[in-house]
């Protein structure tokens, strides 16, 4: 019993760590620019193709082709925002979540055109591989996945409390006016912001593909998750957005377990729910400090 | 004849839809066959497969191997008793959704004057396509395993394969050959495809002396495979049977290796038994086990097609698509022997269709004879098992072409 649970804590954490992965993204660029990026799995989607081309072609390990998947997508997010988001910022919510939303449909379909509806994985030396602990085992290639997504997280954390640029964002962030007239170039700000989600969803990509099939609709699976997971640690908050994509991950797997395989997500809605009853703002009221 | 039906379908649809209709006709028939042709040099023969949507890779499959089957009746010289007519196959694009398959059937069906009808590859599109043709009295063979299709008093619709209900027995059958006592755990999507299937196992398993340890819905389109693998290792379970698509397949398969369970798996039919299966989880996929309703060793005329195929598209047949080159022959039989195109006739020769020779009777039983129902009198599923990367016959007995591997 005993036994049965500690493995469903770990099978939650480590699923739970892209879905954080995936949150962190869509709460930057909520936190920083203030629009939802509906389209943010499609992003998760790109980066595994990018990875499952890498490594259909030219052999590349998934893993390797992070230091191309990340870069791509940050100079897409610098792209769209500069063409795209720039031009709805001030235009109120409607033509925001249209422009995102409609990204997502484009991208989706767009995908099924170009790669079909063909289910793509890459089999590595590690996909089939696990540590076992005594009765425990431990994917390896879910193990790195959430490694890599702790340590970008990290990085992030640091980039923004360290570096001139993070603390500008997080100026931008909080408050736009009073950012500008500190000297504040908004416009270059968030073309990072964009930029440095985009890279995340990349990077989740292409963690994902050494054990995910990518599909054109593959984004779908994640981006609801990533969503509750921003509303549930406060929006904007990515310290929130980490440990609510990690609770949601280990409270999915425990509810399979014990409560239902179809009820997996009833009770990450109710976790969710009385979160929300008790702090209505989320776990954290406010941007990480 | 053309103009007449054009006219009252232009009348019933309005101007533009007729425009379309006879430009999509026109433009059809220009590419698809020589129109300028003597009419007895050709027979038309519908096929509705979905060619594009959520089941378009499988679709496309089966429309290679329509057109493979009839290359072969082409080939050996037509129809003979027409003179040798050839048969031509005019493919109609359901798109994997149910609405667009019954004004495509209907759509087929008045542009063209067919003989016969097959498809279209799932239950629930074939289900609205035998409605069609059974009011437009056009005879329509399928592959689809849904019992539904036997029910209801059709006249004009055929199965020649194994059904649904006899799947279950069989995958039940199959975990007594593989355990002396077998516990199986049965996961399944919680929707209608994986619902009734599980049903059929639950129902039938206490008769076949088979335990159900875990009885599991789970909703399609996880991210993670792995919380429901620790439940099915948590039920104590020997065996499993996954009632799954291909996505979610992968997934289990992939964490059943990972938690290093050793559990004999017998996945049905459907993405189970499809190439690309094997092409996703590689090696893992060895000694999983199968029900078909057509598999591609089962006798030499089976081997023969599955090698032209082979070289063709460059993997094996698959059971829909072998089964569909079984139902073309099935089809240039009854013309032979109706010696008219009409469909009609055709029906009339279908229903006293009796074979047990040659690539209409390419099906496991090897035998095809329609009962008052449509339904094949000799039709059983076989059971199959990859091994080395190729999907073989182990169950049962007199159709297995390899012993059943014990993991």
């Amino acid at each position: 019993m005993l036994t049965t649970v500690a493995q469903a804590v770990v099978n939650g954490l480590l699923i739970g760590g892209i879905y954080a992965l995936v949150s962190i993204g869509v709460t930057l660029i909520f936190g920083v620019v203030k629009v939802v990026n509906f389209a943010q799995g499609e992003f998760v989607m790109i980066g595994m193709y990018i990875s499952y081309f890498l490594a259909s072609r030219f052999g590349i390990d998934p893993l390797a082709s992070l230091v191309v998947s990340m870069p791509v997508l940050f100079v897409v997010g610098v792209l769209l925002q500069h063409f795209l988001i720039r031009r709805v910022l001030g235009l109120g919510d409607m033509p925001q979540i249209f422009l995102t939303f409609a990204l997502s449909l484009l991208m989706m379909n767009v995908a099924l055109m170009l790669f079909t509806a063909d289910y793509r994985t890459v089999q590595t030396a590690y996909t089939d591989l696990a540590i076992h602990l005594g009765p425990i085992y431990v994917a390896v290639a879910k193990l790195i996945a959430f490694v890599v997504a702790m340590v970008l997280s990290g990085l992030l954390w640091v980039f923004l409390h360290t570096t001139d640029l993070g603390r500008a964002m997080r100026a931008a962030a909080q408050n736009q006016d009073v950012a500008m007239l500190m000297g504040i170039n908004p416009d270059r700000v968030f073309c990072v912001a964009l930029g440095v989600a985009l890279a995340l969803a990349g990077a989740a990509g292409s963690l994902l593909m050494p054990f995910y099939p990518a599909y054109p609709m593959v984004g779908q699976v994640f981006v609801l998750m990533a969503f509750v997971a921003v509303v549930l640690g406060t929006l904007g908050n990515i310290t929130g957005a980490l440990i609510a994509g990690l609770m949601m991950g280990v409270a999915e797997s425990l509810g399979i377990q014990f409560v239902g395989a179809d009820s997996g997500l009833i009770v990450v809605f109710l976790m969710f729910l009385v979160t929300l009853i008790i702090r209505p703002s989320g776990l954290f009221g406010g941007w990480a400090r | 004849m053309e103009t007449s039906r054009s006219q009252a379908s232009a009348k019933r649809h309005g101007r533009r839809d007729f425009l379309t209709k006879s430009a999509g006709a026109v433009l059809a028939t220009g590419i698809a066959l020589p129109r300028h042709a003597k009419a007895a040099d050709v027979v038309n023969i519908g096929g509705l497969y979905p060619v594009t949507g959520s089941l378009a890779q499988t679709g496309q499959a089966c429309v290679n191997a329509a057109k493979l089957a009839v290359q072969m009746v082409n080939d050996a010289g037509g129809i003979k008793s027409l003179g040798g007519a050839k048969l031509n196959l005019i493919i109609s694009d359901v798109q994997s959704d149910t609405t667009v398959t019954r004004t495509e059937t209907d759509r087929l069906i008045s542009s063209y004057k067919l003989s016969a009808i097959h498809g279209a590859y799932a239950s629930a599109l074939t289900l609205i396509a035998v409605e069609v043709a059974e009011r437009a009295k056009i005879p329509l063979l399928t592959g689809s395993s849904s019992d539904q299709l036997n029910q209801g008093g059709r006249r004009y619709t055929f199965t020649p394969f194994a059904r649904a209900s006899q799947f279950a027995a069989a995958q039940l059958q199959m975990a007594k050959l593989v355990s002396d006592k077998p516990k199986v755990a049965v996961v399944f999507e919680n929707t209608a495809f994986g619902t009734s299937t599980s049903n059929g196992l639950r129902e039938q398993a206490p008769g076949l002396g088979v335990e159900i340890v875990l009885f599991e819905p789970y909703s399609a389109g996880f991210a993670d495979a792995s919380p429901l693998v620790n439940k099915v290792k948590a039920s104590g379970a020997n065996m499993l049977f996954p009632v799954s698509y291909l996505n979610d397949l992968i997934l289990i398969v992939r964490s059943i290796k990972q938690a290093g369970l050793q559990l004999a798996i017998n996945g049905g039919s459907g993405g189970f038994v499809l190439p690309e299966f094997y092409k996703n989880v590689g090696p893992i996929a060895e000694g999983l086990l199968g029900v078909e309703h057509w598999n591609h060793d089962t006798d030499a005329n089976a081997l023969k097609v599955n090698a032209e195929y082979q070289k063709l598209y460059g993997e094996f047949i698959f059971e829909y698509g072998g089964g569909l080159v079984a139902q073309t022959f099935m089809i240039a039989d009854a013309l032979e022997r109706a010696a008219s195109t009409d469909p009609q006739k055709v029906r009339d020769a279908l229903a006293t269709l009796d074979v047990s020779s040659g690539y209409a009777a390419m099906c496991p039983g090897g035998k095809v004879k329609f009962g008052p129902d449509g339904k094949n009198i000799y039709a059983h599923p076989v059971g199959v098992q990859w091994q080395k990367g190729d999907l073989v016959s182990v169950f049962p007995k007199e159709d297995a072409r390899a012993p059943l591997l014990k993991a």
